[in-house]
């Protein structure tokens, strides 16, 4: 703890030589490099990561994950298409973003008003969501009956789902860096019982938390729609995982309080880079979970020995 | 029965929910009349043996204040292991999975003791590692398991409602209510959940019962997990809403706090009982599938919101029924 001169803690040295070997990893994987590969990469990190960057307000708030997220992708498409189909692409856009926003932040405000436990809330959520999409559009999926496309799909060289990503990740982190919610969501994180003695009305701040996390989860669900031309429940499956393993890859503690959206960020891309990388060496895609997983459990175990020292 | 015991019994609360849940179908399915029939209660008996043993076992995580996530991991590759190895010996096929379990749970509670975590983001990072097991198992499809006599034996009737299912998942209810009721280990655990800090220095093992509330909580999913894959004679992997919501809604139904400290195995029993005279009562009614699943959401949502620590507050009762502890404290319960 001696000033400048200390040596940078194990948890840098471990998260430096983990990216450096990945990185090594990926350039050694024959065909990572193709163009194919990188606008395929890019476009997956997009959809996980608008989700992450949502996810990693939840974390912050200091009520873990959501695991309703992914569902909220689906349901969001499938608003977006059947609104649109309605009204135009406008309307769609709107309807769209508003369901996302308020079907999360009614679930923020149960956890913020009455304390409600933030896991059990989201699981039931998932539950019901997927029951009344079940109820409501029993036959599976949702066509467009006007033509949307993002014309020629690229903006800059980069997909535009990647340019959504790096726009929002950007406005998160303002969100949380430069604003009164942003220090309001980073105090009720951290301790809730001083967030409320020194006036910050928590339950508003943690309904913010969800309804930002809802608004940009429903951009994925958006772009996933525009992408594949359709909507279903089935698109947002798993992204929850995804995303709470990119968050955690990320840095931002689960015992909330701290985070970044710009680190969360790199946690998506470092995800769906391992994925990418496994996929080529032929593992197939029912590892995802397993890795997850692994990843999960490694960086939850690495956080608290980097705390303690 | 007194009023006194309705509130003071940690049994009285999901009893006059049980009573209630009947009534209510028996008024919604008056024109039927095939509500009290002997294959509902079979039926609600067969729900019983489905999930209690998880409801069971993430009950007790719960008690002691604590959540385990990965009981969907656990049941979902313990079935897969279970019909992989088990098919000319359903008894390896079945030790094979409980000794997972129980090794998951061992490993995940002495993570969490040790590294002295919240058990959330362990048994996160575990749901994840075992259903991906599973996947990669089961190669995502639905697996086969040959050994019909298996199947059939579970299934077969005994006394006209009950199965070797529901007797087994009742008999481990029931030698549960005996060691929580009876025993130090009873005690032990309601003292954990209500004040760690005080238990430990009451001279409680807490690391000890931690560690082992785990194992068996991973011991019970494997095992409901290879029940329910026999029975049906295939295994794949479950999904969270298959599994820690009813585990889950019965629990909380049952008198588990997700603020620790309350709740005992029949409570749970009778909480598992409730859902599945609810599941029951609604295919009686005809209900389409979704409709189970809209329900089960509903309920553990609003069950979920009852538990929350601030809810007689906000509705503007009595603040000293609110411990000062239990608000920050809840909150953080992962």
């Amino acid at each position: 703890m001696n000033g400048l001169l200390r040596s940078p803690s194990p948890l840098v040295v471990l998260r430096t030589i983990a990216v450096a070997a990945l990185a090594l990893i990926s350039v050694l994987t024959p065909g990572f490099f193709s163009e194919p590969s990188l606008l395929s990469l890019a476009t997956t990190v997009s959809f996980i990561g608008c989700v992450a960057v949502g996810m990693t307000f939840i974390t912050i708030s200091g009520n873990i994950m959501s695991f309703s997220l992914g569902a909220l992708v689906g349901a969001t498409s499938m608003i977006f298409i059947l609104a649109m189909n309605f009204a135009g692409l406008a309307f769609g856009l709107a309807a769209a973003l508003v369901f996302a926003a308020l079907i999360n932040a009614a679930q923020g405000l149960l956890i913020g008003a009455v304390r409600a436990n933030p896991i059990i809330i989201s699981i039931a959520a998932t539950g019901l969501i997927y029951g009344v999409a079940e109820a409501l559009a029993a036959q599976g999926a949702v066509y467009p009956t006007v033509g949307v496309h993002w014309g020629s799909g690229k903006l800059v060289d980069l997909p535009v789902e990647f340019v959504v990503l790096l726009c929002s990740a950007a406005v998160a982190q303002f969100l949380l860096s430069f604003t009164v919610f942003g220090r309001h969501l980073l105090m009720t994180g951290s301790s809730l019982a001083a967030a409320e003695v020194i006036g910050v009305r928590t339950w508003r701040t943690v309904t913010s938390a969800y309804l930002w996390a809802g608004l940009f989860s429903g951009l994925a669900g958006i772009m996933l729609a525009i992408r594949y031309g359709s909507a279903s429940m089935t698109y947002g499956i798993g992204y929850e995982y995804n995303a709470m393993a990119a968050v955690l890859v990320g840095g931002t503690s689960i015992k909330g309080g701290e985070g970044s959206a710009l680190r969360t960020l790199i946690g998506a891309i470092v995800i769906a880079v391992v994925e990418a990388v496994l996929l080529l060496w032929g593992f197939r895609q029912e590892w995802q979970f397993f890795i997850a997983g692994v990843i999960v459990l490694a960086v939850v175990a690495l956080q608290t020995q980097g705390k303690r020292d | 029965m007194s009023l006194a015991f309705l509130r003071n019994d940690p049994h009285g609360r999901p009893l006059v929910t049980f009573v209630l849940t009947v009534l209510l179908l028996v008024v919604f399915g008056a024109g039927q009349g095939a509500l009290l029939s002997p294959a509902v209660v079979r039926s609600t008996l067969e729900t019983f043996g489905d999930t209690g043993l998880v409801a069971l076992g993430l009950g007790l995580t719960m008690v002691i204040r604590e959540f385990d996530l990965s009981v969907v991991g656990v049941f979902s590759v313990g079935g897969c292991i279970a019909v992989l190895t088990g098919n000319t010996d359903p008894w390896t096929g079945l030790l094979l999975a409980l000794a997972l379990g129980m090794i998951a749970g061992l490993a995940q509670g002495w993570l969490i003791v040790r590294l002295r975590l919240g058990s959330i983001g362990i048994t996160l990072g575990g749901m994840l590692v075992l259903s991906g097991l599973a996947y990669v198992l089961s190669e995502n499809r639905s697996l086969p398991y040959d050994n019909m006599q298996v199947a059939l034996a579970l299934t077969q009737p005994i006394a006209g409602v009950f199965s070797i299912r529901s007797l087994l998942t009742l008999a481990f209810f029931v030698v549960a209510a005996l060691v929580v009721g009876t025993t130090r280990i009873g005690r032990d655990l309601i003292a954990i959940g209500s004040d760690r800090r005080a238990a430990m220095i009451a001279g409680v093992n807490v690391n000890a019962i931690i560690v082992g509330v785990f194992a068996f909580s991973g011991a019970t999913a494997a095992l409901a997990g290879v029940l329910v894959s026999y029975s049906l004679a295939s295994a794949s992997p479950a999904g969270l809403s298959d599994v820690i919501v009813p585990a889950a809604t019965a629990a909380i139904l049952g008198g588990v706090s997700l603020s620790g400290g309350t709740g005992r195995p029949l409570g749970i029993a009778i909480g598992m009982l409730i859902l599945g005279v609810l599941h029951a009562g609604l295919n009686v009614l005809g209900a389409p599938p979704y409709a189970e699943q809209i329900v089960m959401g509903a309920v553990l949502l609003v069950v979920a919101v009852a538990d929350g620590p601030l809810l007689l507050r906000r509705l503007g009762m009595t603040k000293q029924l609110i411990k000062p502890g239990l608000i920050s404290g809840a909150h953080r319960n992962g």
